[in-house]
């Protein structure tokens, strides 16, 4: 028995050593991975233009602006929410 | 040949299944119907148990031929699946197409949790030695601590096949206990401080880094541990169907209709290896005895490792995420999430314990290929060609067939 119980020891030790060698490993190769293929941000959509007819003025500019920088920080078009106020603080 | 009314009743009260009825089918029907109880009622891992409980039934039933040692009848056949490792490594494939490897690819060094976890397995393996078991039996008890089920069964049918029955029980029925198993060790092994630690959120990761991570797990560990390749080429070829984009259907697919209808099988085959002969035993006891043992010190150890984890990073991991390294996806990183929201409900660790959670399965295989290289027959793969052409006859006609064929095509 105290054979059978040593040898388990000693297989215990062994397995657990294989075991985090090979997780190290893939650790080491995850990171390589990560820093070679670094996540780049899906292109924000275009913001939606101001048409050319509409008058153009100070608060158009404003609302273009807001609009298109929601848009890409929402990842949404810029049709699918509406800015209804603008407050100054 | 003469029929007296006396000697026909007597034939049919002779073929039924009540005359032939022994003491341990009684007891195996009575644990079959406990199976479906805690199944449906207690809703204890129901997609699992519900199916074993009910081959448990079937096998039980006297002169069924729906044991998984009767040649010939149903789920005899439904057994090769489990005998000549089939089912396994497909339920690996779905549990592949369904796992998402990013919140690990994110905190890599989470997959050590993963590997802390493994301690459950091996603690139990020595416990089992003493107990008793032989090297190969006490391998096979010990993988309970894996809390991966499919991974138990396809090293109780490579190293222990006789205590299969057991073994899948133990593992399924503990693994439906993890809520209830892992918080009091979680609560015990960790500070109210340690508890309420919150962790920075995690980074965005490149599809290319997904869906090339699947095939360096595949030949960095398949190569170190050939022998655990069916179970992990499955894994991450399922993985590859999710994350490569171009394999939509077969991802639909592998991670609905096949990993269900694998599961039937794979659950009934189970259930009807459960007879009196093979279950009824002192060493079922003590597998159970032995199954909780392997839980308890696999949430012990990644719990533990997280600690280490947390004091070397200056306090920015949350250990409470190294239970989650026992793998038993995705119920051990929801007990984290839980036991964290406890403490603090603002704090959110789903996520984070996802990354050791999945490890945990990696890890769990990895032990699974290590057992194989010391105990299994890993060359005897070669000889799986000659075993099995009685059975599936000779495919050489039909590889010169499928030739022909693929010629006529490039013509």
């Amino acid at each position: 028995m105290e054979a059978s119980i040593s040898a388990a020891l000693n297989v215990s030790i062994l397995a657990m050593g294989v075991i985090f060698v090979v997780l190290v490993i893939l650790i080491f190769t995850i990171k390589l991975l990560v820093k070679l293929i670094p996540y780049e941000a899906p292109p924000a959509p275009p913001a939606r233009s101001v048409s050319a007819s509409s008058p153009s003025s100070g608060q158009d500019d404003q609302v273009a602006a807001i609009t298109a920088t929601l848009a890409a920080h929402m990842g949404k078009r810029p049709d699918e929410f509406r800015i209804v106020n603008i407050q100054s603080h | 040949m003469e029929f007296s009314f006396s000697s026909s009743a007597s034939k049919i009260i002779h073929s039924t299944g009540f005359f032939s009825l022994a003491v341990g089918d009684i007891v195996m029907l009575g644990v079959a119907c406990v199976l479906i109880y805690l199944a449906i009622w207690k809703k204890f891992e129901p997609l699992l148990l519900l199916p074993i409980g009910f081959g448990c039934l079937l096998a039980n039933i006297p002169m069924s031929l729906m044991a998984s040692t009767d040649t010939g009848g149903l789920l005899n056949f439904f057994y090769q699946g489990v005998k000549h490792e089939i089912l396994p490594p497909l339920i690996f494939m779905g549990v592949g197409a369904l796992t998402d490897f990013g919140p690990l690819l994110a905190n890599p060094a989470t997959l050590l949790l993963g590997a802390a976890a493994q301690i459950g397995v091996y603690i139990t393996l020595i416990g089992a030695v003493v107990l008793g078991f032989n090297m190969q039996e006490a391998s096979a008890i010990g993988i309970i601590g894996g809390a991966d089920g499919p991974t138990s069964i396809f090293i109780a049918s490579k190293l222990a096949p006789h205590l299969l029955a057991p073994i899948a029980v133990a593992a399924y029925s503990y693994m439906s206990l993890v809520p209830l198993i892992q918080p009091p060790i979680m609560k015990l092994l960790t500070t109210e401080e340690e508890r309420k630690i919150k962790m920075e959120q995690l980074k965005p990761i490149s599809q290319t880094v997904k869906i090339i991570f699947p095939v360096i797990v595949t030949i960095v560990c398949c190569l170190l541990l050939p022998g655990v390749t069916p179970l992990l080429g499955m894994l991450m070829l399922g993985n590859l169907f999710r994350e490569s984009g171009v394999t939509a259907r077969l991802h639909e697919t592998t991670e609905t209709h096949l990993i269900n209808i694998v599961t039937i099988l794979l659950a009934l085959a189970v259930g009807s290896s459960m007879t009196a002969e093979s279950f009824l035993r002192v060493e079922t006891l003590k597998i159970i005895v032995l199954g909780l043992l392997a839980f308890s010190f696999a949430t012990a150890g990644g719990l533990m490792f997280g600690k280490l984890m947390c004091k070397m990073s200056g306090g920015k991991v949350n250990p409470l995420i190294g239970s989650a390294g026992v793998s038993a996806v995705p119920m051990a990183a929801r007990v984290s999430q839980k036991v964290g929201a406890d403490t603090d409900p603002t704090n959110f660790l789903l996520m984070h314990a996802m990354g050791p959670n999945v490890a945990g399965v990696i890890g769990s295989a990895v032990a699974a290929g290590v057992f194989i290289s010391l105990f299994g027959d890993v060359g005897g793969a070669i000889d799986t060609h000659a075993a099995l052409a009685p059975i599936i006859g000779n495919p050489e006609p039909g590889m010169q067939a499928l030739a022909t064929v693929v010629e006529a095509v490039k013509q």
